[in-house]
């Protein structure tokens, strides 16, 4: 682009001349970045401020600049507790929703048949277009005391109370997975259907089993996938709030109930920012350490 | 004619200032009965329907104007984020408690100015007493709602939801969360301990009700007696009554103790721009006929005492002075002021 620069314009004074110009392409770039700057940089900013600050400066001008916030959550155990079980419960989920998505996602992008492909693909997307509330009641009515499950093997005679299925952690997970594989399969798909299966072929030709050659050569390449997979569900889980509270009951605390009760019942905009800042502090670490071990098993090339 | 040969250039001037000025004063007035905007907040569900169905349209036609009425809860955290000097309400509708809070922010009005609503003057002393903030329009009573086909005794005091029968098969609330479970933690100071401002007994007593099933909202606790996923809990009488013709296998009991007020209250923010229209529309909702309308359609028990309910709400309503007497208000001034340590207790005993 330069030399391009320097023969339209030879007259240009040479620290001019100098200036990278910038790509038209990259000007196509704009509206999301202007999307991420409106939608996630200023929210993000005024939760931040918000947290540093003893009240809101929109009501009040006479805020003046804290850390007790952060303090609060640091002199209380019953935070960490959050904290982690937000943590466990993302990373079981995402765990799970791997676990059941891959072999989903690996047999969609394999299958020959057109019909066969879409009709998967349709099953795998259907969940979606029903709200998250709609398929929590839905396992509400599956899993609770009262629900078919227990309903059922009471009937039978095989049980005498109820099967703890909800209000707890199991029930919580059971629908997450089941709202975020989708998300897992869907990405998982698109990296999949894009590995040569020469290269299985090769690999089997080669002498390798079956199993071998999926985890020598399939598995390594769809890493990528992986990764993005399990980011997005990993981040949608740990900011769940309808699943959690809905089937967690009294069992389940995570730091996005706690940042709706600061905010619609007890008006605490500092507290529920600095939960906020916290909970995207945390994650940003387990992501990195996450990113940093996939890229150990593939090497540097096959995160790229 | 003779007008004309006596108007001279200074009383043609003076009458034209003085038209102008009156435009001047008349024509806002005109043009803000004409174009004004009132915004408020109102429940959904029923209530909604029927306010957006029928009483908003009345008032606007009434009073020659638009109402913009925001159904999505909650509103106290909209009304913090907007600048006092142009709120995003003229006027809240919220439960008791939320007023309380909304005061303490400077969000709404600490006293309103009862000459400017006249239907104030025929409601219940309840609803303007010290224990509310603005004025209550409608209550409903909190009490225990119970499963009328598992063979349970109609409670008659609220010891009876610790029955060890009940164990996870009661209802409750996230305290932090839910109004009704702040109140019930209160009455459990009361019936346990020294009074409502036991939070120690009150503690104690709750943490016998494990295990317990929590919801975050009454309709929630609707579905849960319903459904039959508990069998007693603690709901308020509307919760149950609105059910009423449908065969369903609910009812509501009063323990002796008291039902606690769940109390509907308006209140105008200071920073509104049509607080005459705010003030006409919190009028209008006490209204002996609006009053009769949505006390009749959602089950609450209306503030005004010259409305003259049907037989079926007659009876059950809290609508003479001898009923709303057992009404018992809490002190939401004195929870609010301890709400941060209590969640974090009743959350700790509740959890695992």
């Amino acid at each position: 682009m330069a030399s391009v620069a320097d023969t339209l314009s030879p007259a240009l004074p040479p620290q001019r001349r100098l200036r990278p110009a910038i790509s038209p392409v990259a000007w196509l770039a704009g509206p999301a970045l202007l999307l991420f700057v409106v939608f996630f940089v200023l929210p993000f900013g005024v939760m931040a401020l918000l947290s540093l600050l003893s009240g809101n400066p929109v009501q009040n001008p006479n805020v003046y600049p804290t850390t007790r916030h952060y303090a609060r959550f640091l002199g209380d155990e019953l935070y960490y507790d959050a904290l982690w079980a937000t943590l466990r419960i993302g990373l079981i989920t995402t765990f799970f929703s791997l676990l059941i998505g891959y072999p989903l996602a690996h047999w969609m992008a394999r299958m020959k048949s057109r019909l066969g492909h879409a009709l998967l693909l349709m099953a795998v997307i259907a969940p979606m277009l029903t709200g998250i509330v709609v398929r929590t009641f839905a396992w509400m009515t599956i899993l609770q005391d009262k629900g078919v499950i227990n309903t059922t093997l009471a009937a039978l005679g095989l049980i005498d109370g109820p099967l703890p299925l909800m209000y707890n952690e199991f029930g919580t997970i059971v629908a997450l997975v089941h709202i975020y594989v989708p998300f897992m399969v869907l990405t998982l798909t698109g990296v999949i259907g894009r590995i040569d299966e020469r290269l299985e072929q090769a690999a089997r030709n080669l002498g390798a089993s079956r199993l071998r050659a999926f985890a020598e050569v399939t598995l390594p390449l769809s890493l990528p996938g992986i990764l993005a997979g399990s980011l997005l569900v990993f981040a949608l889980a740990i900011s769940a709030y309808v699943t959690p509270f809905l089937m967690g009951g009294t069992n389940v605390l995570t730091l996005p109930m706690l940042i709706y009760q600061q905010v619609s019942a007890s008006f605490n905009l500092g507290f529920a920012g600095a939960l906020g800042v916290i909970l995207l502090a945390v994650s940003l670490v387990v992501v990195i350490a996450y990113n940093h071990v996939l890229a150990r098993f593939s090497g540097q090339e096959g995160l790229t | 004619m003779t007008h004309f040969h006596h108007l001279t250039r200074r009383g043609a001037l003076k009458a034209g200032a003085g038209a102008t000025a009156a435009a001047i004063v008349g024509a806002p007035a005109i043009l803000h009965a004409q174009t004004a905007t009132l915004k408020i907040t109102t429940w959904g569900g029923k209530w909604g329907e029927v306010m957006k169905g029928e009483v908003l349209p009345a008032f606007e036609k009434e009073f020659k104007c638009t109402v913009s009425a925001d159904q999505a809860f909650p509103y106290v955290p909209k009304l913090q984020a907007s600048p006092k000097s142009n709120p995003v309400y003229d006027v809240l509708h919220t439960n008791s408690n939320e007023q309380w809070n909304c005061v303490e922010l400077g969000l709404v009005e600490a006293k309103l100015d009862h000459k400017k609503i006249p239907n104030i003057a025929d409601v219940y002393p309840y609803a303007i007493s010290d224990k509310i903030v603005g004025v209550s329009i409608f209550t409903s009573a909190i009490g225990l709602g119970y499963r009328t086909d598992k063979g349970l005794k109609k409670p008659t005091s609220w010891k009876d939801l610790a029955d060890p029968a009940l164990a996870g098969m009661r209802g409750g609330y996230i305290i932090p969360v839910n109004s009704l479970g702040q109140a019930h933690l209160m009455m459990l100071g009361k019936v346990y301990g020294k009074g409502f401002t036991d939070l120690d007994a009150a503690y104690k007593a709750l943490e016998a009700l494990k295990p317990i099933k929590l919801v975050d909202f009454t309709g929630q606790m609707e579905k849960m007696l319903l459904s039959g996923e508990v069998s007693m809990g603690v709901i308020h009488d509307s919760g149950i009554y609105r059910y009423d013709g449908q065969n369903q296998p609910i009812d509501f009991a009063i323990p002796s103790e008291g039902v606690l007020a769940l109390e509907q209250v308006l209140n105008v923010t200071p920073g509104s721009k049509v607080k005459e229209l705010a003030y006409a529309y919190i009028n209008y909702m006490l209204r002996p006929d609006v009053q009769k309308k949505l006390s009749e359609t959602v089950w609450y028990s209306p503030s005004n005492r010259k409305v003259n309910l049907d037989a079926k709400y007659d009876a059950r309503l809290f609508n003479t002075e001898a009923k709303v007497a057992q009404l018992i208000q809490p002190d939401w001034k004195w929870y609010n002021a301890r709400k941060e340590e209590i969640d974090l207790k009743v959350t700790r005993l509740l959890k695992g």
